[in-house]
């Protein structure tokens, strides 16, 4: 055995462990899913029938599938709106203001804490007739403040609310450090220029960071696609389905109703989902994202 | 990526374990002590142990139980594992069944559940032991747990819901106790005339919501005669209607969407006086007869969960029979799990009577257990109403509809009772899921 290849195994044994459990706990699971898809599998039933597209016909006309889609997209535009909201508040805190390792640290904890204590906080805050939010709302003169977590026309928002806030502190250490990074002459370049602030941030600040914030959006609408704790610890979907995204109407499918073969195809979809946002991203990033 | 998905992971860990740990919590109860009078017998046979998994907590009842059992039988041993009966609960079991984890015998506490059970062939047909009819000992209300003519489970305690009463706030606003055969426009009198600052004259668990639709569906049919959904039947309808105008135009009932935000555990705003009425179950009895941390100072009575109308002959009334309890066909030692079974059944379940499990079969002492249930808090209880609605014969049904159509009826109410969707949309929708659900299954 020559160096190289020696050097080769060598590298692949490292991976081993890491690959065997991927394997093992991924891509053989995903790949029983797939099948799964063209069957009428249920979980604790003995016999399984290939039923061919019957699954995905059924979805294309399942009410609460479009439903669950637009509660999906309802749900991802926290993903950009936390990200801008981090960015801003990334810059303030790059700069000298007062008590600022403690502000970072402050909008870092909500991503360091259990999401599903969390969640129950916010819960507490939301409560319509006693809740902090509403009492304050009230206190300014509005007489009917929304039902937030109550009702189905803003159950989602809420869920919206909660979710940007949870995003935002890590999103804000990504802009922080991506801040760290932005040249010095650059700014004072610009400043020289005669260059406002705003016009800096614009036209120097963002350009710098945009590999980051390419990052955070892949990341963040992945990660919220497959969200699934927070959601089903506040409001398990309701009321109606209202806050029902499509994560959870593939366990709603799996884990309560059985319907494996369903779920499975629900599931696929959403991966399709995934993967084409991620791809017009991967597209369209080379018209904005600077390296 | 890598930092994100590290942090993904850790915090996806952590609630896991942490959630893990909860459902766990419960399962690894004080470990039973083998029991120590069988020094006399001899040391040939060793002592057999079955496990069974329940959805009570082993402290509420179950593990006094198999400790009582397993002193009578030094030779079979019985260990009692919780699960808690939801989803992920339900999940573990049946995972726990199909992969052969050593369950001997195993609580179901709905039919479509059951049902699934028996499908996967994880329940024994009890009628192969012609030594114990359970018709002749359960009575009427055990048919409705016939899975294909035959029974997988033994159905051992009565399901009971009604309406709880705080007599002393009826006695204030000078109201006796309503007749058992009450209807909706009554309760809604009543409501109203018992709300005042910070009490709500009524709250209803959510549990009881279903209910009372069901109870009209069970009496008309779920189905209409050429076999297409009946759950739009007027009677629903007016339910529905009734149920909101509490909520929203008296306001003399918590509304629901404010309750499923809150997540209001009722029977706590009842015994703190917070509501007045409450309509829930027997399970309340846990909570109200622990005065350590439920203190309540009124004196509790009982009514019938209402019929929609005073006209309406058909309504029955929810509870028949429930805790189903399967023999697992792989069990190594299914005859002695068959005869701990009998002896369950027939009053061995009477320490669980403690938290409102009364036991269904007709050789079991009621009396001693109901004795359990009112604990030392007899004068806590309005005795008269006790005996009427709580161990009354009515006209009862078993909940037979699939859990796919009792979320999508769940979830067309949930609309309409939060505001953003009309009665007839709700009542043409709701029997529109059921259809599609009926015709998908097939």
């Amino acid at each position: 055995m020559n160096w190289n290849r020696k050097q080769g195994l060598t590298g692949y044994l490292f991976i081993l462990p890491n690959m065997i459990g991927v394997i093992l706990f991924f891509i053989i699971p995903a790949l029983f899913s797939l099948g799964m898809m063209f069957t009428n599998y249920k979980y604790t039933s003995p016999d399984i029938k290939f039923t061919g597209l019957d699954n995905l016909t059924r979805l294309f006309k399942d009410p609460i599938f479009y439903q669950s889609l637009e509660n999906t997209a309802i749900f991802l535009a926290a993903v950009p709106i936390s990200i801008a909201l981090a960015f801003f508040v990334a810059l303030a805190l790059n700069q000298n203001v007062y008590l600022k390792s403690m502000l970072r640290t402050m909008y870092f904890l909500p991503y360091i804490t259990s999401g599903v204590a969390v969640s129950f906080v916010w819960m507490l805050l939301f409560q319509p007739s006693q809740g902090i939010i509403n009492n304050v709302l009230r206190s300014i003169g509005i007489a009917n403040p929304p039902g937030w977590l109550s009702t189905t026309d803003t159950s989602m928002f809420a869920i919206d609310i909660i979710w940007i806030w949870f995003l935002l502190g890590y999103n804000m250490i990504i802009y922080l450090a991506a801040l760290q990074e932005v040249p010095q002459e650059m700014l004072e370049a610009a400043r020289i220029d005669g260059a406002s602030r705003w016009r800096t941030v614009v036209s120097v600040i963002f350009p710098l960071v945009s590999p980051s914030t390419f990052l955070l959006l892949i990341t963040g609408l992945i990660s919220s696609m497959k969200t699934f704790g927070m959601i089903q610890a506040v409001t398990q979907g309701g009321p109606g389905n209202s806050t029902t995204i499509l994560s959870m109407y593939v366990y709603q499918n799996a884990f309560r109703y059985y319907e494996m073969g369903y779920a499975s195809a629900i599931s696929w979809v959403l991966f399709a989902i995934i993967f084409i946002i991620t791809m017009i991203q991967w597209v369209g990033q080379k018209k904005w994202v600077h390296y | 990526m890598t930092r994100k998905r590290k942090w993904g992971t850790a915090i996806l860990s952590v609630t896991l374990a942490a959630s893990l740990a909860a459902c766990g919590s419960n399962s690894n109860s004080p470990a039973n002590e083998p029991a120590s009078n069988n020094a006399g017998s001899g040391g040939d046979s060793k002592p057999v142990t079955l496990t069974m998994w329940g959805g009570v907590p082993g402290e509420a009842g179950p593990q006094a139980v198999v400790d009582a059992w397993n002193t009578e039988n030094p030779g079979v041993q019985v260990k009692y594992e919780r699960f808690v009966n939801d989803d992920a609960g339900n999940l573990k079991l049946d995972t726990a069944l199909t992969t052969n984890q050593n369950i001997d015998l195993y609580v179901t506490y709905n039919l479509p559940v059951l049902v699934k059970r028996v499908e996967a062939g994880n329940a024994l047909d009890l009628n192969s032991y012609g030594d114990y009819n359970i018709d002749e000992k359960m009575g009427e209300d055990a048919k409705a747990w016939k899975v294909k003519d035959s029974y997988y489970g033994m159905p051992t305690k009565k399901n009971v819901s009604f309406v709880w009463l705080n007599k002393n706030a009826l006695d204030e606003a000078g109201l006796p106790v309503p007749p058992l055969d009450w209807n909706m426009a009554d309760l809604q009198k009543y409501a109203k005339a018992l709300t005042k600052e910070k009490r709500y004259g009524y709250v209803m668990d959510m549990s009881a919501y279903n209910s009372i639709f069901d109870g009209t569906n069970a009496g008309s049919g779920y189905t209409k005669a050429d076999g297409s959904s009946n759950l739009d039947d007027p009677n629903v309808k007016k339910a529905y209607e009734t149920l909101y105008n509490m909520q929203h135009t008296d306001k003399s009932m918590l509304a629901l969407g404010e309750q499923l935000t809150s997540k209001l555990p009722t029977d706590a705003a009842f015994l703190k006086g917070e509501a007045a009425m409450l309509g829930a179950g027997e399970f309340v009895f846990r909570s109200a007869n622990n005065l350590k941390d439920f203190p309540h100072d009124f004196q509790i009575a009982f009514a019938m969960i209402p019929k929609v109308s005073a006209d309406q002959s058909n309504f029955k009334y929810p509870g028949g029979l429930g805790d189903i309890i399967s023999i697992n066909p792989k069990s190594e030692n299914k005859d002695k799990a068959w005869e701990f079974l009998k002896w369950y059944a027939d009053g061995g379940m009477k320490p669980l009577a403690a938290g409102g499990r009364i036991p269904a079969s007709k050789d079991a002492d009621v009396g001693a257990a109901l004795d359990t249930l009112l604990g030392g808090n007899k004068a806590g209880y309005d005795v008269k109403s006790l005996e009427e609605v709580v161990l009354g014969k009515f006209p009862t049904f078993t909940v037979t509809l699939p859990q796919q159509v009792v979320d999508a009826r769940r979830e067309e109410y949930e609309k309409f009772f939060t505001k953003s969707q009309s009665i007839d949309d709700t009542m043409k929708n709701t029997a529109q899921r059921h259809n599609d659900f009926v015709k998908n299954s097939k």
